[in-house]
């Protein structure tokens, strides 16, 4: 530590020198202490640090310049001076090899001892300040290094892709990330990048270089076919201080899942126009001719053609009521009212509902349903839908005169329902795709049997909202049963 | 007089554009399957085929048009798509759907004689 007042060690063993030096120093406003002998000098000058010391050569117990190697081993930056009468040009070179400041001949006058205690003192703060400025300097070194390992940890640990490439091509920094979003074979850094790389990515690249401004980029890329890899990648110019451009940074992101969803919903929303358009089409088609003077209909011909168009538009709207569950369902955003029902109660509801089309296709109904209780916790909307869904598609793709069986079974945990039809049943490629939304079996069998083929997408929906299960056995020509599993109310 | 044929599983369709058809003093043959739909077309060669690309399958009126040209049937071809977009198919001319030209569901009769009497110049 640097004191303002500057502290001195004499260690001689000469008593009047020893005092009168330390008088001397002390009316010159320095801290002095002293030592008698080597032993002494040693142990003082080791414990504490001294700005300064003056060491007598000739001491009976140790030589100076053993006290001197001392201090010095534990002390470097104390200032050490010799105070010798019989300075030999061997004991000057050996002092100064061991770290000596000086050399103090004595006898010394006063102003000789400040001039020389001065100069030293001088020395001391200089290189007491080198020393902080070294540390310093190290400390900041050491924490780049860990910054700078930090920094490409993370880098190297992120998902996304990140690329540095300067401006004569050549591949800088990248990560792991980018290796694999780019779909990257054997790259090190260094490398002439460019050519590796997606022609868009070095297009774009030799863009950014070519042209000033802060114009940054981005462009979605297929990396691998079949969206099994689609990326986009965002393009940032690196500047150096003078603002001259130094390389490109890239950042790559993986958006492919991203892309398989926006995928979907475009198909979702194709689908629907398309079912949405194809009754719309039907009815305009029907209002143009009834309004078209240059075609003649009869009276009965025009009245067939409005009857069909709300047949159309009766269908249009049991659409647009079906897609608006799906969203609430989806969405979360259906009120339920749940309260204790009665399966038997409600599926003999349903069968009343239907009675109409069951007799007109001439269907024979059975039912066996277990003795005991049938409840389960449920909105009742719901579970209405989920077997009129069922129960009218079970009578629509029957024969005509033929079966309809519901058996209602209950285990520990689950009421199993199972609805059989005696109709055209399903085909293999059918059954796999039945519950998917606006998915119809189209066959010459199926022609004519309306529908907007969300019924099951509705029914498994409901099903899976009361953590049940539903299961389909088929087989094409005779039949098809459902298995509807929902938890029992205990 | 020329003969049409529409090929469309939705029998609104088939009568709506029949009517304008037969207004127009075109005679009419309909098929509401491409089964059927072959048959007539081999049965009753006619000068002009107006055929919806959708009928079981969403791309069955595709696979007759490709059916018919590879027969060298060239019987010009109007095909109605209202679902070019749903199923995924970019129609471009001469490209894999060998059709003469397209319409877009709904059309209006006016639209409709227009592009059946280019097709039959």
């Amino acid at each position: 530590m640097i004191t303002d007042k500057p502290r001195v060690l004499i260690v001689d063993d000469e008593k009047g020198l020893r005092l009168g030096t330390k008088r001397l120093l002390e009316n010159e406003d320095y801290i002095v202490e002293t030592a008698e002998n080597g032993t002494e000098g040693i142990i003082k000058g080791t414990e504490k640090e001294f700005d300064l010391a003056i060491i007598d050569l000739k001491m009976p117990d140790i030589e100076g310049l053993e006290v001197l190697k001392e201090i010095k081993k534990h002390r470097p930056h104390t200032i050490c001076f010799i105070a010798t009468a019989f300075a030999s040009y061997d004991t000057a070179i050996e002092a100064t090899r061991l770290g000596a400041y000086s050399y103090i001949p004595k006898p010394f006058s006063p102003e000789e001892l400040l001039f020389q205690l001065e100069k030293g003192y001088k020395q001391r703060i200089l290189l007491l300040e080198t020393e902080n400025l070294k540390r310093e300097r190290e400390e900041q070194l050491v924490e780049l290094s860990h910054e700078k390992s930090r920094l490409s940890a993370i880098i190297n640990t992120i998902n996304n892709g990140v690329l540095v490439i300067n401006k004569t091509g050549e591949l800088v920094y990248f990560n792991n990330s980018a290796v694999r979003l780019f779909n990257l074979h054997d790259v090190e850094m260094g490398d002439l990048i460019l050519e590796k790389l997606p022609n868009e990515v070095s297009e774009l690249f030799k863009t950014l270089i070519n042209e000033s401004g802060e114009k940054s980029y981005s462009i979605q890329l297929e990396i691998k076919p079949n969206r099994e890899l689609i990326v986009e990648a965002f393009f940032e110019r690196i500047t150096g201080e003078d603002g001259d451009l130094r390389g490109v940074v890239i950042a790559i992101r993986n958006i492919s899942e991203f892309k398989k969803i926006e995928l979907v919903r475009n198909q979702f929303v194709s689908m629907v126009a398309h079912e949405l358009k194809t009754p719309i089409s039907a009815v305009l088609g029907y209002l143009r001719i009834i309004l078209d003077e240059t075609v003649n209909i009869t009276e009965e011909k025009e009245e067939e053609y409005q009857a069909r168009s709300i047949i159309r538009l009766e269908g249009l709207l049991t659409l647009v009521n079906d897609l608006l569950d799906i969203s609430r369902m989806e969405l979360g955003t259906k009120q339920r009212e749940i309260v204790e029902l009665d399966l038997k109660e409600v599926i003999n509801n349903t069968l009343v509902f239907l009675e109409f089309d069951l007799k007109k296709k001439g269907i024979d109904v059975n039912k066996d349903f277990d003795n005991g209780d049938l409840l389960i916790n449920a909105d009742n909307d719901e579970i209405t839908r989920l077997f009129t869904n069922l129960l009218s598609n079970a009578i629509k793709y029957n024969k005509e005169n033929g079966l309809l069986n519901i058996i209602i079974d209950k285990s520990k945990n689950y009421i199993k329902t199972q609805i059989i039809d005696s109709g055209i049943g399903l085909k293999p490629e059918e059954k796999d795709k039945l519950f998917q939304q606006f998915f119809r079996a189209k066959n010459s069998k199926t022609r004519g049997i309306s529908g907007t083929g969300l019924g099951l997408s509705i029914v498994k929906q409901i099903v899976e909202t009361y953590d049940g299960k539903i299961e389909v056995e088929s087989e094409f020509g005779k039949g098809t049963t459902f298995n509807i599993y929902l938890p029992i109310n205990k | 007089m020329s003969l049409i044929a529409i090929i469309d599983d939705d029998p609104d369709i088939i009568e709506a554009t029949s009517l304008v058809l037969n207004a127009k003093g075109y005679e009419v043959v309909t098929a509401n399957n491409p089964v059927d739909g072959y048959t007539i077309i081999k049965e009753k060669k006619p000068d002009l085929i107006i055929l919806d690309v959708m009928m079981d399958e969403p791309d069955d009126g595709f696979f007759l048009a490709q059916k018919l040209r590879r027969e060298k049937i060239d019987i010009p071809i109007l095909m109605y798509t209202s679902v070019s977009k749903a199923v995924g198919f970019e129609f471009g001319e001469g490209e894999l759907v060998p059709v003469n030209d397209f319409v877009e569901k709904p059309i209006s009769p006016e639209q409709l004689v227009q592009k059946v009497e280019n097709l039959l110049i």
